[in-house]
């Protein structure tokens, strides 16, 4: 967990859909990653282009119901917006896609004679996305390439003699378990094939493309990452690179403070820790997955989000080591995150003091309905539980507490709170620092807000409320001011 | 227990010589009967459900060049590579005893995953996927609920790392010093004991079929490095990689230089060392979480004359260092077919009583 000396200068860059939109996007895109990265070795994950993942699921499913009509329309879309941005960026490009696009349909054509859509043919079909994106950036990188490797596109090109080459993610050596839909790497196995793989090709001054998100079992059956997929794919490359820095581009500069359209005075974060930013991931900071960070945090490599529409940002990065300790005292709490529609349900009744099993009844419960508890608070005297859960669950949630635990009187009663909010600090600097909670709660009850609901965990990287959904924006305001200024 | 072996060369050779010999005793002993399903080199494969007949592949590799020499062999195309011949073996055990190659590690590592992945337990004497990828080749057989053993990769038949373990159970390892390359040995001590030159004493190992006509891979430290790192990830808890060994080999060592080493009372050996970092026993047997930490290095050093490190011709020796047990070595033969052999057949032992699957 100690911070390794990259072997060489590596960026290893992910563009997710929003940067793979069109032809000039994609160019775009390419111009960013062979400009900003200077004199470092490169290598580029993508995504699909933007919206591709799910026409190939309405495809799948049209297939799989023998939907003729609507196979065809949703298989004619993607061809289509595939080869017209393929002729625009023109280098392999159009030959590369119309391979992959000619492998799709047999796909899709299997798919419609059993009649049905396994998770296996839906990793198959989902990664086609990925793999079709790659080469349009490959070829984007070849030809638009302004940096020191020439812009001349080898004719021979079945011998990998390109500036720029793209590989899946089978290729490129990330073997997983057989998870298909949210499969995990054989992460040391898979670190040992990548940086075979990547290794001479970067020694020879090229640059690689990965398809993001993909992988394959040992017997090379396309598998697709959980985690966040092609953000785990450029973090698992980083961290087998030895990378300088893993680059994250999207839409936004980077992790604020709070949400700008709630608190106007929100700052960009320059620089946070691993552990800051997985815990602001739980809240659903923009398009970070917590631990697809996990490959890069371990071998602490930096991870930097930074804004294609805004390359003069720096952006965050997120780096192993905690911030100067100086700073941590008078600035224990780095971001007020907020967590939006959710409910709280409380459950209370006599029977569950001094009963254990109670709280394994309730969790077990809302397991095998698949609600997905986000907070729990439960207070010594056992007389009540509260749980958060995200609003879309709550009448069922409800519902399903009641069965569980009202008939056999195991509790009297399950309230529903509908439409509350969960207010977070997050920053290292709070553990071990007396008093931060006090004026956490001090600032919220000078604006008159009421805390239904507390919870901190041990690790005291934050600390989370409920209030009401009407009074959150209130809440983090008055923390931002407190805490952030 | 049926196998197949990568690897024809001496070890390859003396492993299907010794499962013929030892036959009658495996079965008596331990109930094991050995099959040896699939033999394949470099060039092609002998297969048979039945069982190899070993005096007929030895006629082959003679007659031939290679196992494919047999009446229903198989020859490699230019295409062809043995990863792939695996598939078709139906096998319980993978044997992989194909030479160790440092720099090209990868055509072991691919038979390796090839057997691991079609669920047969593996045992390797080839190094150079250990050195490179040894956690990458745990990991896979755990995927794959399979055994992966290689205890014949350091020492040969001297059981070095399982005496390791042994000691590393209970205590910590803190340091060992070992002489893990049986060339280089027989070089230095021919040096010693008979004052020949550096250049003649490699000669004259050469021309006895000890060292390569290439000899850097012995005389520069890579095949102890090599044998270093093993043993730091298997048993030290370590996450070494080849890279992390210092090294300096024994081409600079003069006959002066062994001469006025003789006069000290003291002797010239190639060591390999091991330096732990102890941090609350943090090791992988001693139960601890967490990475070791360690140094890795091999020179040409002075040890006391007849000293446990000091010893003959192509010897091995290791001595170990614990928190409490204290200073523990261990002597034996360093290398030869029928010792790595022996190994083998110690490694297939383990897996038949361990594995939970017993067919006879």
């Amino acid at each position: 967990m100690t911070p390794q000396e990259p072997d060489n200068d590596t960026i290893v860059m992910k563009f997710g859909g929003t940067s793979m939109k069109d032809a000039a996007t994609i160019a775009k895109s390419a111009g960013i990653a062979t400009s900003t990265a200077g004199q470092s070795r490169v290598v580029v994950v993508v995504s699909a282009m933007d919206q591709v993942t799910e026409q190939l699921l309405e495809l799948g499913e049209a297939a799989a119901s023998d939907n003729l009509a609507a196979m065809r329309v949703q298989s004619q879309a993607i061809r289509q917006k595939h080869e017209q941005t393929a002729a625009a960026l023109g280098g392999r490009a159009p030959t590369d896609i119309g391979e992959v696009l000619d492998r799709l349909d047999r796909l899709i054509a299997g798919i419609a004679a059993v009649g049905e859509l396994t998770p296996r043919s839906n990793d198959a079909l989902v990664a086609f996305g990925e793999t079709l994106s790659a080469p349009m950036m490959a070829a984007a990188m070849s030809t638009g390439s302004t940096g020191s490797v020439g812009s001349a596109i080898s004719t021979d090109s079945a011998t990998g003699g390109r500036a720029c080459e793209w590989f899946t993610g089978q290729r490129v050596g990330i073997v997983t378990n057989d998870q298909f839909g949210r499969a995990e790497p054989l992460m040391d196995l898979t670190l040992f094939q990548v940086r075979h793989t990547l290794e001479p090709l970067l020694a020879r001054g090229e640059r690689a493309v990965v398809t993001g998100f993909i992988g394959a079992t040992q017997h090379g059956v396309t598998t697709t990452l959980g985690r966040g997929g092609s953000d785990y794919t450029a973090s698992i490359l980083g961290a087998s690179l030895r990378a300088r820095e893993v680059w994250i581009w999207s839409d936004v500069d980077g992790l604020m403070t709070a949400d700008p359209r709630i608190t106007p005075q929100a700052r960009l974060l320059e620089r946070i820790t691993f552990a800051e930013a997985i815990e602001m991931g739980q809240f659903g900071a923009k398009s970070m997955h917590p631990l697809a960070l996990e490959p890069a945090a371990e071998m602490g490599i930096p991870v930097r989000f930074r804004n294609t529409f805004n390359t003069e940002s720096a952006g965050t990065l997120i780096v192993p080591e905690p911030p100067g300790t100086a700073a941590d005292g008078e600035h224990p709490v780095r971001s007020i995150p907020l967590l939006k529609n959710a409910a709280m349900l409380n459950i209370s009744g006599a029977a569950m003091v001094g009963r254990p099993g109670t709280a394994a009844q309730v969790f077990r419960a809302l397991g095998d309905a698949s609600v997905n508890v986000m907070m729990i608070s439960q207070t010594v005297s056992e007389a009540g539980i509260s749980l958060v859960v995200s609003r879309d669950h709550a009448a069922r949630a409800k519902a399903v507490l009641e069965r569980a635990l009202m008939r056999t009187h195991a509790a009297k009663g399950v309230r529903l709170v509908d439409d509350v909010n969960v207010v977070a600090v997050v920053g290292a600097g709070m553990a071990g620092h007396p008093g931060v909670a006090a004026r956490v709660f001090n600032a919220v009850a000078q604006n008159n807000i009421n805390i239904m609901a507390i919870a901190q965990g041990s690790s005291e990287l934050s600390i989370s409320f409920v209030v009401r959904a009407s009074q959150a924006a209130d809440a983090v305001r008055a923390l931002h001011a407190e805490f952030v200024g | 227990m049926r196998i197949a072996l990568v690897g024809f060369g001496s070890v390859g050779r003396s492993f299907a010589l010794l499962l013929r010999e030892r036959r009658d005793a495996l079965y008596a002993r331990e109930g094991l009967l050995p099959t040896l399903v699939g033999v394949i080199d470099s060039r092609g494969a002998a297969l048979s459900e039945r069982g190899l007949d070993v005096a007929e592949l030895v006629a082959a590799k003679q007659r031939t060049g290679s196992v494919a020499g047999v009446a229903s062999g198989v020859w490699l195309n230019e295409f062809g590579s043995a990863d792939r011949l695996l598939a078709s073996v139906g096998a319980d055990v993978l044997v992989e005893a194909s030479p160790s190659h440092i720099d090209n590690p990868l055509p072991a590592l691919a038979n390796l995953r090839a057997g691991m992945s079609r669920g047969m337990h593996a045992v390797t004497v080839n190094k150079a996927p250990l050195a490179v990828a040894m956690s990458a080749l745990t990991e896979l057989a755990q995927h794959n609920g399979v055994m992966l053993r290689f205890s014949g990769a350091v020492g040969a038949g001297t059981p070095v790392l399982s005496v390791a373990r042994s000691l590393a159970r209970g205590d910590t390892i803190t340091s060992v010093r070992a002489i893990l390359n049986g060339t280089t040995n027989y070089i230095l001590w021919s040096m010693t004991e008979r004052s020949v030159s550096y250049a003649d004493a490699l000669a004259e190992a050469q021309a006895m079929g000890l060292a390569e006509s290439d000899p850097s891979a012995d005389v520069d430290g890579v095949d102890t490095g090599v044998k270093l790192v093993i043993l730091a990830n298997a048993v030290l808890g370590a996450r070494a990689r080849f890279e992390d060994v210092r090294r300096e080999g024994i081409r600079g060592v003069s006959a002066q230089r062994v001469r006025e080493a003789s006069g000290r009372g003291k002797v010239i050996k190639l060591i390999g060392r091991v330096e732990c970092a102890v941090e609350n026993g943090a090791h992988a047997d001693g139960g601890g979480a967490g990475v070791a930490r360690v140094g890795l290095s091999v020179a040409p050093e002075e040890v006391d004359r007849h000293g446990p490190l000091d010893v003959q011709g192509t010897g091995n020796a290791v001595e170990f260092t614990t928190a409490v047990a204290g200073v523990v070595s261990i002597v034996g033969a360093g290398a030869g077919g029928p010792q790595t052999a022996v190994a083998i057949l110690r490694d297939l032992v383990d897996i038949w009583h361990h594995s939970s699957e017993q067919r006879p």
